[in-house]
């Protein structure tokens, strides 16, 4: 897979995500964050699938990231990471899965014919698929909270580095040495 | 070791203080507490209420009412369902007790409502906010605007043609998806508005939508139309109750996780029945 193909999926992802941010009247403050964490999980996932990683680790590790950086975001904005996590994950699930799962659904109400056992085979695969995907997308979410052990994003120190004061003070400092 | 010492001592001083401000505090609180119980208890259980209906987890509602409580130095119990709350509130002695039960509003999404009502919970800590403060807040809260039933639509639909393209669909997929997105969420308002069962809105949405992008595949069969037929149907995907399901469930709220988790089944079920209705009228 080449950069500029992945680069246009992030930007799709991070469109979807602003989306369903303006469904769940997200406030405007956020909307750009949350455009940025869609497009930060939807580069993660797809560059990971272009490794040939496993499509429920590449969510998995999307949704992670998605999560470690809404606590930042939740940090600068002062506002609850959820508003920002939940949005910026909807792109992560995997919509064609599920709709495969479905129509393979409908076909096995069908009469067991030829080729029964191979739809039966693929409707599992496809259903268990996206069962794994959802189930990690939430674990991804949650996992800053969970590892810190603390239920308010405010007592979690940020993870990333501060760049602001490192432009700031620092550089003065440098430039005098 | 000096230090040591001066460092304890100066640790204990403060606690000190602190100790009897709380007394003096506890004192003045009993004054006025008769009143006071009331009107947090029924603050408390509107805040509650308010978090469930628009998209908070069980944990989130607990923690806001339990930080609230705390700073009017009151103790709060809570039974937290989808439906109703239940809310204990008793003072540290347990002279004062407030008891009551509050249903819960119809669900709806609203963050910004979320977003405001853990900011007011860190104001109403640091900067010891009356209740009529919290009640004059919340007002404005909730009075605020969502954004213009236009810009909803295009934005969401737009999010429908990027679910298109990461799917693997191509430009006129991704117009399909974004068309067919436009049609069912405006369907969903509608029914919305006139106050129809909500898993019934879904299912209108879910067949609005599957009706419309499925009528490209008349035009013929080679026609690439399938992924957007996929995809136009994922504005309407259960994203809130799978993930606080998943959360409920993992903090041990397991009969909230249960709930959300069948709330979000019924929604995927209404989404696969208007599929269905679509792939069985064009034989897709």
């Amino acid at each position: 897979m080449n950069w500029l193909e992945l680069l246009e999926k992030g930007f799709w992802g991070g469109c979807a995500a602003v989306g369903f941010a303006v469904l769940f009247n997200v406030p405007a403050r956020a909307l750009w964050t949350v455009f940025f964490l869609g497009l930060v999980g939807c580069l993660a996932k797809f560059s990971l699938i272009g490794f040939e990683v496993h499509v429920v680790i590449a969510a998995f590790v999307g949704a992670s990231l998605v999560g470690v950086f809404s606590i930042r975001a939740a940090h600068k904005k002062h506002a609850p990471p959820l508003i920002f996590a939940i949005p910026s994950v909807i792109p992560l699930v995997p919509g064609i899965f599920a709709y495969k799962t479905m129509l393979g659904i409908i076909s096995l109400t069908d009469k067991v014919g030829d080729n029964y056992n191979q739809v039966l085979a693929e409707t599992i695969n496809n259903g268990t698929k996206a069962t794994f995907i959802v189930m990690a997308l939430a674990v991804g979410v949650a996992i800053p909270n969970l590892i810190t052990r603390k239920e308010s994003a405010k007592e979690i120190d940020s993870p990333l580095p501060k760049m602001r004061r490192l432009s700031s003070k620092s550089l003065k400092r440098m430039i005098h040495k | 070791m000096l230090y040591n010492i001066y460092f304890t001592s100066k640790k204990r001083r403060i606690y000190d203080i602190s100790v009897t401000l709380q007394r003096l505090n506890k004192t003045t609180m009993k004054l006025q507490s008769k009143d006071e119980i009331g009107d947090l208890g029924k603050v408390l259980l509107e805040i509650g209420t308010l978090l469930m209906s628009n998209g908070a987890s069980t944990a989130r509602i607990r923690m806001t009412v339990d930080r609230i409580a705390d700073s009017f130095g009151y103790h709060a119990d809570m039974l937290i369902t989808h439906r109703a709350l239940t809310l204990a509130l008793r003072d540290s002695d347990e002279n004062q007790v407030y008891n009551n039960l509050k249903r819960t509003s119809p669900h709806g999404v609203n963050f910004k409502l979320v977003s405001g009502i853990s900011r007011m919970s860190w104001k109403i800590v640091q900067q010891d906010w009356t209740i009529t403060q919290i009640n004059n807040d919340l007002k404005r809260l909730q009075a605020l605007p969502h954004y213009p039933r236009i810009i909803v639509l295009s934005f969401v639909s737009l999010a429908g043609a990027s679910f298109c393209r990461l799917a693997g669909g191509n430009a006129i997929e991704m117009l399909i998806a974004f068309i067919a997105t436009f049609g069912g969420l405006f369907a969903r308002q509608e029914i919305l508005k006139k106050k129809f069962n909500p898993y019934i809105a879904v299912l209108v949405g879910a067949t609005v939508s599957a009706l419309m992008s499925g009528s490209f595949s008349i035009i013929g069969p080679d026609f690439p139309f399938e992924h957007g037929f996929a995809t136009s149907v994922l504005y309407l995907i259960p994203g809130i109750p799978l993930i606080h399901s998943f959360t409920d469930l993992i903090e041990g709220n397991t009969l909230n996780g249960i709930l959300r988790w069948a709330h979000g089944l019924m929604i995927a079920f209404m989404i696969a029945l208007g599929l269905s209705i679509s792939i069985y009228l064009y034989h897709i």
